[in-house]
C-alpha cells in the first residue's frame, strides 16, 4: 500500500482527476462548468500519458551530445496533438452554449430539459 | 442617434493605464518570442503549435488593452482567413509535391535540393503556426462579437 | 521516490482541481481551473517535457481561460446568495467512485514511475529507432518535432485541418454569414 503510493503517485493522481471530471460532466448542473469538467478529465489522461513516457535520469528528447538517456518522445507527440484537438472542441462547446443560451435564456440542464419535454 | 454616434467615436476606450502602457511595452517582445519558438521548432523546444498559441496570446494581449473592435479592425478578417486558409493550402502543397515527383506522400528527400527533409519540416511547421494562430484569434474575435438574435429568424 | 518539489506540485494540482469540482460560482471555478492548468504545466517540466510545458502553459493556462471568461460575458453569471460549495450530487459521485474504483484496480500491474526495466525501454525497436535515427534520417535535433512532421506527418496534417474545421464550425454556429 505504501510502496503503490511511492512509487506510482502520478497513476493514482491521474485517476483521481479522471473520476473528478466524470462527476463534474455528470452531475453538474451548470453547463459551462460541464465544459470545465471535460478539460479536467482530458488533462486526467494527458497526466497518465507523460507519466508513461519518463525514465529515470532522463533528459528532454532533444538529441544533445553527452547525455545517454532521453525520455521516449512519442507520448509527447501524441499529447501535443490532443492539447490542440481540446481547445478547438472546447471553443466549439462554448459557442453552443452561447447559442443555446439565446434561445432558451437559461444555463441550466434541468430547466432546459423541462423545457423542452413541454414543448 | 447620430451625436450618440459621434460620442461613441470620440471617447476612445481606455481600459487602464497601466495596462494599456504595459501592453505596449511589452507586446512587440511577446511577438518576437512567438516567432523565434516557431523558427526555432527543429533544433530546440518549439514548433508551429506553441509559437502559433503565443501569438494569438499577443493578440488577446492587445484586444484587452485596447478593445476589442479596435483590435478587430487592425487584424482585419480578410488577413484572418488569408492566413487559415494559406497555413492548410502550404501543408497540402508541400506533401503533394512530393508525390508529383515521383515519391509518396510527404516525403520530403524526392525535393532535389540538400537538406530537404529540414527545409520542408520548416515550412510545415510555419504553416501549422499560420493555422493555429489566426484560427484562434478569429475564434475570440467571432465569440466576442456574440449572436445577435434577431425576431422571427430561427 | 518522490522529491519535495514534485510532491508540493502534484499536491497544488489536486487541490485546485478540488477547488474547481466544488465551488458553485462559475467565475471562481474557471479561475481555479486556470490555476490548476499553470500547476499542471510545471508538473509537464518535472517530467521532462518541454514541448508539453510550453503547449499547456499557453493553450491551456492562457486561451482556455480566456474563452471560459468569454463565454460568461456573452451569458449570464448565475447569482450566489446560497452558499460557496454546490450540493454534492450522489448518484454522480457514486458513477465517479466506481470508475475511480475499476481503474484503481489496475493501478498494481503498470510499472513504477520511471523504471528503467520496464517493456518499453527494454525492447529496442520502438523507442530506440526514433531516438537514434532521427537525426541522421531528417536533420533536427528535437525528436518530437522529426516524429511530430517527418514521420507522422499525416496526423498533423488532420490536426491543423481539425483546427480549420473548429474555427469553421464556430462561425457557422455565431452565424457570421458574411466574415470578410
Amino acid at each position: 500500500m505504501i510502496d503503490l503510493l511511492t512509487t506510482k503517485y502520478n497513476y493514482i493522481a491521474a485517476i483521481l482527476l479522471m473520476a473528478g471530471g466524470l462527476y463534474m460532466v455528470v452531475g453538474d448542473r451548470n453547463l459551462v462548468k460541464k465544459v470545465i469538467g471535460m478539460n479536467l478529465f482530458q488533462t486526467g489522461i494527458f497526466l497518465f500519458f507523460i507519466t508513461t513516457a519518463f525514465v529515470e535520469d532522463g533528459r528532454p528528447p532533444v538529441i544533445q551530445e553527452g547525455t545517454e538517456t532521453y525520455v521516449s518522445p512519442l507520448p509527447h507527440v501524441l499529447i501535443l496533438t490532443a492539447i490542440v484537438v481540446g481547445v478547438s472542441l472546447t471553443a466549439v462547446a462554448l459557442t453552443l452554449i452561447i447559442r443555446i443560451y439565446s434561445e432558451y435564456g437559461t444555463l441550466r440542464e434541468d430547466v432546459i430539459t423541462e423545457m423542452e419535454t413541454d414543448d | 442617434m447620430s451625436e450618440r454616434n459621434t460620442e461613441r467615436r470620440e471617447r476612445p476606450y481606455t481600459e487602464s493605464s497601466v495596462i494599456m502602457s504595459t501592453v505596449r511595452v511589452v507586446a512587440p517582445f511577446v511577438f518576437t518570442y512567438g516567432l523565434f519558438v516557431m523558427f526555432h521548432g527543429a533544433d530546440s523546444s518549439g514548433g508551429g503549435f506553441q509559437g502559433g498559441a503565443i501569438i494569438a496570446a499577443m493578440v488577446l494581449m492587445l484586444a484587452f488593452a485596447f478593445g476589442i473592435e479596435p483590435t478587430r479592425r487592425w487584424f482585419k478578417n480578410t488577413a484572418i482567413v488569408l492566413l487559415a486558409t494559406g497555413g492548410v493550402l502550404a501543408f497540402l502543397f508541400i506533401g503533394i509535391g512530393p508525390l508529383v515527383l515521383g515519391g509518396t506522400f510527404l516525403e520530403y528527400e524526392v525535393y532535389g535540393f540538400k537538406k530537404a527533409t529540414k527545409y520542408g519540416i520548416e515550412g510545415v511547421e510555419l504553416g501549422i503556426g499560420a493555422v493555429v494562430a489566426s484560427v484562434i484569434s478569429g475564434l475570440f474575435f467571432a465569440i466576442a462579437r456574440g449572436f445577435e438574435f434577431t425576431e422571427g429568424q430561427l | 521516490m518522490i522529491t519535495l518539489l514534485e510532491a508540493a506540485l502534484l499536491a497544488f494540482v489536486l487541490v485546485s482541481a478540488a477547488a474547481t469540482i466544488v465551488l458553485r460560482d462559475v467565475l471562481a471555478a474557471i479561475v481555479a481551473f486556470g490555476a490548476y492548468s499553470l500547476g499542471l504545466a510545471m508538473l509537464w517540466l518535472t517530467l521532462q517535457a518541454p514541448d508539453v510545458a510550453l503547449t499547456e502553459a499557453a493553450i491551456g493556462a492562457g486561451v482556455t481561460t480566456v474563452l471560459f471568461i468569454l463565454t460568461l460575458t456573452k451569458t449570464v453569471r448565475p447569482p450566489t446568495e446560497e452558499s460557496v460549495f454546490t450540493p454534492i450530487n450522489w448518484s454522480a459521485a457514486g458513477v465517479a467512485v466506481l470508475f475511480a474504483g475499476a481503474l484503481l484496480w489496475t493501478v498494481p500491474a503498470i510499472p513504477a514511475i520511471g523504471d528503467p526495466t520496464a517493456p518499453a525501454w527494454t525492447n529496442p525497436e520502438v523507442t530506440q529507432f526514433y531516438l537514434e535515427s532521427a537525426y541522421k534520417e531528417t536533420g533536427v535535433e528535437n525528436v518530437v518535432t522529426a516524429v511530430l512532421a517527418a514521420y507522422r506527418g499525416f496526423d498533423t496534417f488532420g490536426e491543423a485541418v481539425v483546427v480549420f474545421a473548429a474555427g469553421v464550425a464556430v462561425l457557422v454556429v455565431i452565424r457570421e454569414e458574411q466574415f470578410t
